[in-house]
């Protein structure tokens, strides 16, 4: 069989794949402050016995879409959003620094100040726990200040600032718990122009139509591959016939 | 893999159908006093590495970014939005309402308590201070029989004239309760909230100290739930469906198309 079959069965393959990307960007697009994924494809260069001109195909997820999404008000006192560029400093689950753009923050019965997917947000010395308050609210550059339970509400205290740092100048990529993470380790420094909105929420960044767009094209990208392969059977088909004695 | 596509948009049109049943609850409560609007929060699903970045693509060279593939999204919990309810003037002098943070306690049946902000009191025949459900009030206030001029203070010191007597008498106080983390509270239902580990111990106490709310008498509090902007929530829910079965069917030709061509 010709070997055209196996380069239009990667395409199969990828294409595939790309649409698994793009459905799961379709299902989040209401979860708050999800960056899109992005996929490309890729060159797979194979050096044969004729010449080098097979090339399959392989989908990458290259990385998270930074564009920002869309700022809905909410008036919950601990909803926050960040307008510029900077992003939110968490913990994740193996213990080191990332960073999230999701600013639904809940207080766990612990008395941790997380985000509402569950991760740890980290304050000037790692993650920040409160004590039972009577209120709380958090200033426009993330300093979370508390009236605890038969303190005075007149006289409310700074605890801890939220830390917000910039991508900018870092290679970070988004992992696969939904952070985004420093290439390689480490942690980004603080941004301390950062401003944060509260009783703001920050949407997906999914553009529904954008979304659709390519899920028609990758469905049209994979019927090519598909003709491909049919064109393949053919070739093979009169190829076989060439061989068979006249009747 | 052929269907994972299918799959996760499947996650989708599930997570947007129950944040549609949020959507409606809240709509449908509307009129409820005291209402707190809920809100889905949705979460992804995890990532499967399919190819893991610097996994080697040829015997020479390296993937450079690898596929992590997402497998969707769920609702991961409702959030209660605690914002206050509009006052609503109703002069009964029974009807109360909560300016600022607090819950009235209550009896429930079995003994617990519950926790409400839904002040529209009434007397039980035996003259003790009960909810529309008849749960009594906590601590219990008695209202004796043909009293009248009944006032409650923003402190929640109750007094009225009872026959007979000429000066006002002051029958108690109605505490309110606070918590370290009001939104950790389970709802029960009718409008009654119950103690979790997460919201914390209630502290019960004086209204108006604390961070405790003032009491108004003859005033309810509203529901919370703007209707515009659950309007706009329910079509935002409604295309996201749409796009999401779409994905569904268009995943289905793909799949259909290598069957019809190869099939044969």
């Amino acid at each position: 069989m010709d070997k055209l079959v196996y380069t239009a069965a990667s395409g199969l393959k990828a294409h595939l794949a790309s649409q698994a990307a793009i459905a799961n960007n379709m299902a989040n697009v209401s979860t708050i402050g999800f960056r899109a994924d992005r996929v490309v494809f890729d060159r797979l260069s194979l050096q044969g016995s004729a010449f080098d001109t097979r090339t399959p195909a392989s989908a990458e997820v290259a990385d998270a879409d930074r564009k920002p999404g869309t700022m809905q008000q909410t008036g919950r006192a601990l909803d926050i959003a960040i307008p510029g560029e900077s992003w939110l400093a968490v913990q994740s689950t193996d213990g080191t620094e990332a960073y999230t753009r999701r600013g639904d923050l809940q207080i766990a019965p612990s008395g941790v100040l997380q985000t509402g997917d569950g991760f740890p947000v980290i304050g000037s010395g790692g993650p920040i726990t409160l004590p039972p308050v009577q209120s709380i609210s958090i200033s426009n550059d993330g300093k979370i200040s508390i009236v605890p339970v038969g303190g005075d509400a007149r006289n409310p205290q700074v605890i801890d600032t939220l830390k917000l740092s910039s991508p900018k100048g870092s290679e970070t990529v988004k992992g696969t718990d939904n952070l985004l993470h420093v290439k390689g380790g480490g942690v980004l420094p603080a941004d301390l122009d950062a401003k944060i909105e509260t009783g703001m929420l920050e949407g997906s960044n999914v553009n529904m139509t954008q979304a659709l767009v390519d899920m028609i094209e990758n469905q049209r990208a994979y019927e090519v591959q598909a003709n491909l392969m049919k064109s393949v059977k053919e070739l093979d088909e009169s190829s076989a016939s060439l061989m068979r004695l006249p009747a | 893999m052929g269907s994972a596509a299918m799959h996760i948009a499947r996650t989708g049109l599930d997570a947007q159908d129950m944040r549609m049943r949020v959507i409606s609850n809240n709509l449908a409560n509307v009129n409820t006093t005291a209402y707190k609007k809920d809100r889905a929060a949705f979460e992804t699903l995890a990532y499967q590495t399919v190819t893991a970045p610097g996994a080697p693509s040829t015997a020479e060279s390296k993937y450079a970014t690898g596929l992590n593939l997402g497998t969707g999204v769920k609702i991961q919990g409702t959030a209660r939005i605690d914002t206050q309810g509009s006052f609503q003037q109703t002069n009964n002098s029974l009807d109360l309402a909560l300016d600022g943070d607090g819950y009235f306690q209550v009896q429930m049946p079995g003994g617990t308590l519950g926790y409400t902000r839904a002040g529209n009191f009434s007397r039980s025949p035996e003259g003790l201070l009960i909810t529309s459900e008849g749960y009594q009030v906590q601590p219990g206030i008695t209202v004796p029989e043909g009293a009248t001029a009944i006032t409650i203070g923003t402190d929640g010191t109750v007094s009225a004239t009872i026959p007979g007597q000429s000066a006002s008498t002051e029958l108690g106080q109605i505490q309110i309760a606070g918590f370290p983390n009001s939104a950790g509270l389970l709802s029960k239902g009718d409008n009654y909230l119950v103690e979790t580990s997460a919201s914390g111990a209630a502290n019960l106490g004086i209204a108006g100290q604390d961070g405790r709310g003032n009491i108004r008498q003859g005033q309810l509090e509203g529901s919370n739930v703007n209707v515009v902007e659950e309007l706009v929530d329910m079509i935002e829910t409604q295309r996201a469906y749409e796009v999401n079965s779409k994905m569904i069917s268009a995943t289905n030709e793909m799949l259909q198309y290598v069957n019809q061509h190869f099939g044969s």
